[in-house]
Parts: C-alpha cells; structure tokens; sequence
C-alpha cells in the first residue's frame, strides 16, 4: 500500500486583480480631484438652492471669518497658455504692485515692496495682512506665515478697513481704504478676462460662515457697492434635504 | 517578493527537456502602496464645489427721495432679518447656541401712528414668521406668505413646469418662459424688501435670497434697516413682553 501524499498548497494570495482595482481607482482620484484651497480659516457656507457653480479662474474670493477678518484671493486664468501672461501669478504681482504704489499715493507711507516680495506674493493664494506689515509677512517662512494668518485673535492679521483720507492736488477728497485698494488692484491688474467677469459679477465670490453677524458682511458688502462693484456673487453649499 | 518556482516534475525528467519555470511576483506591497494614495486622494480632494449666489445690490449714491422708484404699495412687502430676542430684549441661543433666525415682515408701509399715547402703536402691522419652508408639500412660514403673494407668476411657471416634465417643451424653452413670466409685469407680482439687522446671522440673509428663487420673485432689493424698523421691533417686544 502506497502512502496517501497530501499535496502542500502555497499560501500565496495573487495580488495582481487587487493591484488592478487599487490602480483603477487612484486613476479615477487624481483626475477627479481639484485640490483644497488653503484658506486662514475654514468657514461653512450657507446653503442655497441655487445650481451655480463657483468658476474656478478669473475670480477674486473675499473670505470674511466669523471674527470679521477680510482675506482676498485671486486666480487667474487656468488656461497653460496664459501662464506667463496672465496666470495666477502674474496677475498677483500686478496686483500687488499696484496696490502698493495706491497705499503709498493715499497714505504718503511706503509698504517697501522689493522684487522679492513680489515673487513670494505671487505663490500665496489667501493674503490678508494691512499693507505696511505686508514687507515683514512675506519675509516669513511659508510655515510660519500660515501660523502667522491662521491666528485670528491677532489683531495684525485681515486686511484692514480703517478710513484713508486723501487730498488730492484739486483738493478733493477721497475717501478710501485699505480693502479698496485691493479690490481696485485686481480690478486694474490688466487682466481683461478678470476684469470683465468682475464686472458681470461672476469674478467676485464673497465668502462668509453662516453664522456671521450681517453687520460683519455688511462692512464687505458696503465697501463693494462703494467701489460700484454691485454685482458680485456669494459661495453656498447646495441644500440638502434636511435643510 | 518575485519567486521563481521550478515545477518538479517527479523525478521522471528527460534529458535536456527544459525546466518549467512559473513566476510569481507579490503584489502585496504594490497594493500597499497604492491604497496609501488612494486614501491620501480621498482626503485631499473636494468634490463637491460650492455653489455661488448672484447678487446685485444698488448703488451706493445717495438718491432723491422723490426720483426713488416707489414700490406700489400693495406690491410692497418688507421683511426684516433679526435674532429671536426674549422678554428682557436679550438674544435668545437655540439648542446649538446658536441665536435663533426670526424674521419680521409688514406689507406696505408701516404703521407707525399712536393715536392714544400710550406709547404703543395702534394696530401696528408688524408680523413675526419663521424660516420653516415645506412640510409634506404644504409651504410654511415666511415661504407660505411669499408664495401668496406671488400666486400668480407660480400658477404659471407651474403650468409650464408640467409641460416640460411631460417633454412637450424643451429645458431651455421652459427657462425662457419661465423668465418671460417672472418679468410679466401685466400679472401682480411683489417687491420684497429685504432688511437685515446687524446681529442677523450671514445664513438668514442667505436663506431669505434664497426664498426670492423658491418663490420665482423676480424684484427683491437689499435695503439698510432704518430707524422707522427698529422702532416697530421694539414695538412688537414691547407688546409682547408677557
């Protein structure tokens, strides 16, 4: 009588169907995804039933934090030909230098803005920091600078709405601030795509938690109608059905 | 990781036959590494967008009381954002400790008259409503009293709604007509005022334009709260104190 042989199995598990849904779908995730925004500080929009979707180049997003801090973002065009023309880079810098020549018209004050800030300037999406501290911020390093923006208790950090007061050589008066220039700066950057969704409204995304005080939003809404911009849009999320 | 198992054939080999290899490559690892990304995708990536709400305010320039467009009266309702407050006018928090969204809403103009000096207004036409929205198809709340109010252009869009649901029109036909009804200015349609105290919060004032699309209202204004509207709040407080 022969001895009953009982075969030794491998225990090898083949992995390669595994391999092949793992790769399917981190496929489908990084053409999908569009990355987070860093932002200051994270609010939770209101929400609306209105289907209209945020455009994703050509917009300047004001952030108001619960605190009534103002941020401002700026993207340009998405397009890769405009990269060098008018990107999101180029753009931030135009706009940062403008902005800086107005600060320094209205309030006699220079913000010494050098070729190397303008650089640094260009890689922030979110900046909100009153102009004359602008030198010192974009000095930080990029952590720090986070650190610096995220903190909301300090009273150094969103762009300022105080009063400028200017005299110009007629003598007339101008009334304006700080978030004004800004928001004139993207609106003259040069960029002719911006500057005409701005004017139709689309270019200007207003950002606020849904439990902000209106009169938080109010300040950035009075300041927008000032400057004639009374055409802009504000972020919801969609409505669920709970709500 | 990769092993290359020769096949042993039992012993009986020819001479010369070549050896059967299978190869084996682990792909444990490969998936490791692939599931780390995939989870690092799926944090990182937003998909839903957030969506954006038009809105035009009017200019800021001071306007002639007399060149102002007067809303008809009928037409005209106002409604003003405000906090729930109680009996000692403090903000009262919901259970979230968040304060409560309450609107207050009159038709027309206000009455402001106290003809018996007792420091109340006669028949004041303030009213207190709430945002609620529907409830087992029925409007309610501030919803209800809009959707009255503008019975009318609804009662049509409706009708075309049903037209397109039974693919008689196409999508873009019926927002056309849809349109062309919410500007009929033939049918009575409401202008809305829309007032905001300042501690109303940011989504009330959301919720309330977004009433103005439920409601396919085509005039709706943003407008500062002024002195008249405080007055008739403290009024409503004061007579309801109890």
């Amino acid at each position: 009588m022969g001895k009953v042989k009982i075969k030794r199995k491998s225990t090898l598990i083949d992995m390669t169907a595994m391999s092949d849904v793992t790769v399917l779908l981190l496929t489908f995730f990084m053409l999908t995804s569009t990355f987070l925004q860093k932002e200051p500080t994270t609010v939770i929009t209101p929400s609306s039933v209105s289907e209209i979707k945020v455009p994703t180049a050509n917009v300047a997003s004001v952030l108001v934090s619960p605190e009534g801090k103002v941020f401002i973002g700026i993207a340009g065009d998405a397009d890769a030909d405009m990269a060098d023309i008018w990107g999101s880079e180029a753009t931030r810098k135009q706009v940062l230098e403008q902005a800086a020549s107005n600060y320094k018209k209205y309030t006699g004050k220079d913000p010494q803005i050098t070729t190397a800030d303008l650089n640094k300037f260009a890689k922030i999406n979110m900046f909100g920091v009153p102009m004359e501290n602008m030198h010192a911020f974009l000095n930080l390093s990029q952590t720090k600078q986070d650190e610096f923006i995220s903190d909301m208790s300090n009273p150094q950090v969103g762009i300022p709405m105080k009063e400028i007061v200017y005299t110009d050589a007629d003598g007339q008066k101008i009334v304006t601030n700080e978030f004004q220039i800004w928001m004139r700066a993207i609106y003259n950057s040069g960029n002719d795509n911006l500057q005409s969704a701005m004017k139709s409204g689309e270019g200007i995304a207003v950002k606020a938690d849904r439990g902000t005080p209106f009169s938080t939003v109010h300040q950035v809404l009075d300041n927008l109608q000032t400057m004639k911009m009374n055409r802009f849009s504000v972020m919801t999320a969609l409505k669920t059905e709970q709500d | 990781m990769a092993q290359i198992e020769q096949s042993s054939g039992g012993g009986k080999k020819k001479k010369g036959a070549q050896k059967k290899m299978q190869i084996h490559v682990d792909f444990t690892p490969m998936v490791d590494m692939n599931m780390l990304l995939i989870t690092f995708f799926m944090l990182c990536t937003t998909m839903i967008k957030s969506q954006t709400l038009n809105i035009s305010l009017p200019s800021n320039e001071k306007v002639e009381a007399a060149e102002q467009n007067k809303a008809k009266e009928s037409e005209a309702i106002t409604l003003i954002l405000a906090t729930e407050r109680d009996s000692q006018g403090n903000v009262k928090n919901g259970p979230d400790g968040k304060p409560l969204n309450t609107i207050y809403y009159y038709e027309g103009k206000p009455v402001v008259e106290d003809a018996d000096h007792d420091g109340l207004i006669d028949n004041s036409n303030l009213k207190v409503e709430h945002f609620i929205g529907n409830e087992g198809g029925e409007t309610q709340g501030i919803r209800n009293i809009l959707h009255n109010k503008n019975k009318e252009v609804l009662k049509r869009i409706e009708e075309q709604k049903t037209k397109w649901r039974n693919k008689e029109i196409s999508e873009d036909e019926y927002q056309a007509l849809a349109k062309k009804i919410r500007n009929d200015s033939t049918l009575t349609r409401p202008v809305v005022i829309i007032k905001a105290t300042p501690e109303a919060s940011w989504e009330s004032v959301i919720t309330a334009l977004d009433e103005m699309q439920i409601n396919q209202i085509s005039r709706y204004q943003i407008d500062n709260i002024n002195q008249v509207d405080s007055v008739l709040i403290l009024d409503y407080l004061a007579k309801n104190r109890k």
